[in-house]
């Protein structure tokens, strides 16, 4: 019977203790993670958050979606959230520069401002910009497929909306690789990173055209994804492709032959280290000086979250290329970015 | 009449009325409706989110996201007026929009003159349609499905989709001002439109032949309006709206954005009928309720706050918004045939 009642007491002081603990523990970090709209790039950040939010005992770290990519709407959540007690933001600007009126107003309440895989245009409160270095993905993507064409030089390439300025960065830099390569970019089709415009204009495209190329590169999710499944349709593997991203769509043509390689970039450790960068400065720590932060177009405070291609030697191992981004990255970022007390 | 709700056609009030008719009719218009919803709904976001919807924080951006929902209902509602339609409201508005900032920014002109000059981009615009319209005999519907397309192309054509980030900093601070620390100024704009409008249509000639030639065109033209230059007014005073509620974005934001209204200004298209619709101005035309779309751009504006507010699963909020307009309208026509049944009116 004691045994019993012993046995009962420590269960019940084990549970008063695993209650205690995380009280003790308590990080009072409410973080939300907002993408610009609904879109598979972003999907890895809600594992990323909770995955943080375990790993360093924050409050939340939750994914918030805008139900449409529309700026108004991102705006009003991000307001929304405010009131709803979040005290930090990782944003995907809807707008780089629109968003940077509605940035400032978060981080004039007090919340730190983390721009997360695409960045806010200087100046603005935002504490850095992680992401990825749009325009050297292009390029080093460019790079991987004139490689991968040998002497054949004609190439199309499949992008974003023409309101994002990133597309004009990507459509710069494929050209800038082309023109290294001795190479033609004969087509460029834009605005098609949504199903029904990339499925009418590419299939519309490579049955008009596709003799008439050698290789694409596609530098935006959906486009990637409606090229690789319009090439195993064709079947002909004559046409070489650089994708970007990793959809399973796209994974499986690069096993199939189908697609040549992608550009991975990172998403879920964007979301893993800016929501502990993001709780380190609510805690106290402040951007360094003189971090030493990249340059693009946007801005002087750019940290890339890393990019890498994957071909079908690498590609049933492309999570732990991303993991091992991931964990670099995690493992100097607080003494190489922040001064904490 | 009641309110600002006025139309071409409105029967007289007679002597064989009840004497209690006038009082009674208030009731059963969309406005007093309207403010019922209103009122219910923010007492249930009140309570649901244990005050947080009444912060002072969450009333000023609620005003602020509805002194443009309401300007954009204003846009689409002075083309419904003539039984039309003006899908260009958002490819005009980025027009304007980008008009001052370019004049703003490249231009280096006051902003009370790129003001104007961005207002008058937008009833250019709007001239463009109407002249087409009224040309070709075309329904608006077509007309400005077009325009829209190639306004938008040519802003991004001639912008290469850049944003003018130069606005003075007097204009953009007007977009975070604070009237008594909860009041956005972009509302006091709304509110300041909207008595305008009232105004035209209630008091001056060119307002009754708008609702005139939108109820009756052939009888308005045997009357003596010339509903060909009416209704080129109408898509000028549309395109002139859009232009301001752009300025208001501009205000808001601090530059001038060719996304502003999403892909070729779509953005605006569902707010901008939401308003006009639930407010009561009748899509055939004739009828026009300024208040009514104030009211009903502000119940939108509310139930999107409000669902943000109380964590409705995002993918969720655009259901439950139309569940609740459903219902809203159900609930009004559930008044009016309780009022009817008891003889009421």
């Amino acid at each position: 019977m004691f045994g019993r009642r012993h046995i009962i007491a420590c269960a019940a002081a084990a549970a008063l203790l695993a209650g205690a603990l995380p009280a003790l523990a308590a990080n009072d970090s409410k973080i939300a993670l907002v993408p610009g709209g609904p879109h598979p790039y972003f999907a890895a950040w809600e594992q990323a958050g909770k995955d943080a939010a375990k790993d360093f005992g924050l409050g939340a770290a939750d994914y918030k979606v805008p139900q449409k990519w529309e700026l108004s709407t991102q705006n009003d959540l991000l307001e929304s959230l405010v009131t709803q007690g979040y005290n930090a933001f990782l944003i995907f600007p809807g707008d780089p520069v629109g968003s940077v009126s509605t940035a400032n107003e978060l981080a004039d309440t007090g919340a730190p401002v983390i721009a997360l895989a695409g960045c806010l245009k200087d100046p603005s409160k935002a504490a850095f910009c992680l992401g990825t270095d749009t325009g050297n993905s292009a390029y080093l993507g460019a790079k991987q497929l004139f490689k991968a064409l040998g002497g054949k030089k004609r190439i199309a390439h499949f992008t974003g909306f023409l309101v994002d300025p990133n597309t004009q960065l990507r459509i710069d830099a494929v050209e800038r690789a082309a023109k290294e390569e001795g190479g033609q970019v004969v087509q460029v089709i834009a605005d098609i990173d949504a199903p029904e415009p990339a499925e009418e204009k590419i299939n519309a495209y490579l049955a008009a055209h596709a003799g008439e190329v050698d290789g694409i590169i596609s530098t935006a999710w959906v486009p990637s994804v409606v090229a690789a499944n319009a090439l195993r349709k064709i079947g002909d593997k004559r046409i070489k492709m650089v994708a970007i991203d990793h959809d399973q769509v796209v994974l499986q043509a690069i096993k199939d032959g189908f697609v040549t390689g992608t550009m991975l970039q990172n998403p879920y450790g964007q979301g893993y280290i800016g929501s502990f960068a993001a709780d380190k400065l609510r805690n106290g720590c402040t951007v360094k000086a003189d971090a030493p932060f990249k340059t693009n177009a946007l801005t002087n405070k750019f940290i890339d979250s890393g990019t890498v291609f994957v071909d079908a030697s690498g590609v049933d191992n492309y999570i732990s290329y991303m993991q091992g981004i991931t964990k670099t990255l995690l493992a100097d970022f607080q003494k190489t970015y922040l001064v904490c007390k | 009449m009641h309110g600002d709700d006025t139309s071409a056609a409105a029967p007289a009030p007679t002597a064989a009325k009840p004497v209690r008719s006038g009082s009674i009719r208030f009731y059963l218009t969309n406005e007093f409706g309207l403010v019922v919803l209103i009122a219910v709904f923010a007492g249930i976001f009140g309570l649901m989110t244990d005050g947080r919807f009444f912060s002072t924080f969450n009333q000023f951006t609620l005003g602020r996201v509805a002194a443009v929902n309401i300007m954009v209902g204003f846009s689409m509602m002075v083309v419904i007026v003539t039984g039309g339609l003006n899908l260009a409201v958002g490819a005009i508005g980025v027009c304007s929009a980008m008009v001052f900032g370019f004049l703003a920014q490249v231009g280096g002109l006051p902003w009370p003159a790129a003001v104007v000059g961005a207002i008058a981009t937008g009833a250019l615009l709007g001239w463009v349609n109407g002249f087409v319209i009224v040309r070709s005999g075309l329904h608006s519907f077509i007309i400005t499905l077009a325009s829209m397309s190639i306004f938008f192309g040519l802003m991004l054509y001639l912008t290469k989709a850049e944003s003018y980030r130069g606005i003075p900093p007097d204009f953009s601070e007007f977009g975070r001002a604070r009237l008594f620390g909860v009041v956005s100024p972009m509302l006091v704009v709304a509110f300041a439109a909207g008595v305008l409008l009232v105004l035209l249509y209630r008091y001056t000639v060119i307002g009754r032949e708008m609702l005139a030639a939108g109820a009756r065109p052939e009888a308005a033209e045997l009357s003596g309006v010339r509903v060909g230059r009416i209704f080129i007014l109408c898509h000028m005073l549309s395109g002139a709206i859009a232009a301001a509620t752009a300025l208001l974005v501009v205000a808001r934001t601090g530059a001038a954005i060719p996304s502003m209204a999403g892909q070729l200004g779509q953005d605006w298209l569902l707010l901008a009928f939401l308003g006009p619709v639930l407010g009561g101005t009748l899509l055939s035309g004739g009828r026009v309720s300024v208040i009514g779309t104030l009211l009903g751009a502000i119940l939108v504006t509310m139930l999107t706050n409000g669902l943000n507010l109380l964590q409705i699963g995002e993918f969720w909020v655009q259901a439950c918004l139309g569940i609740l307009l459903l219902l809203a309208v159900l609930i009004d026509l559930m008044r009016r045939s309780y009022l009817a049944h008891r003889r009421m009116v």
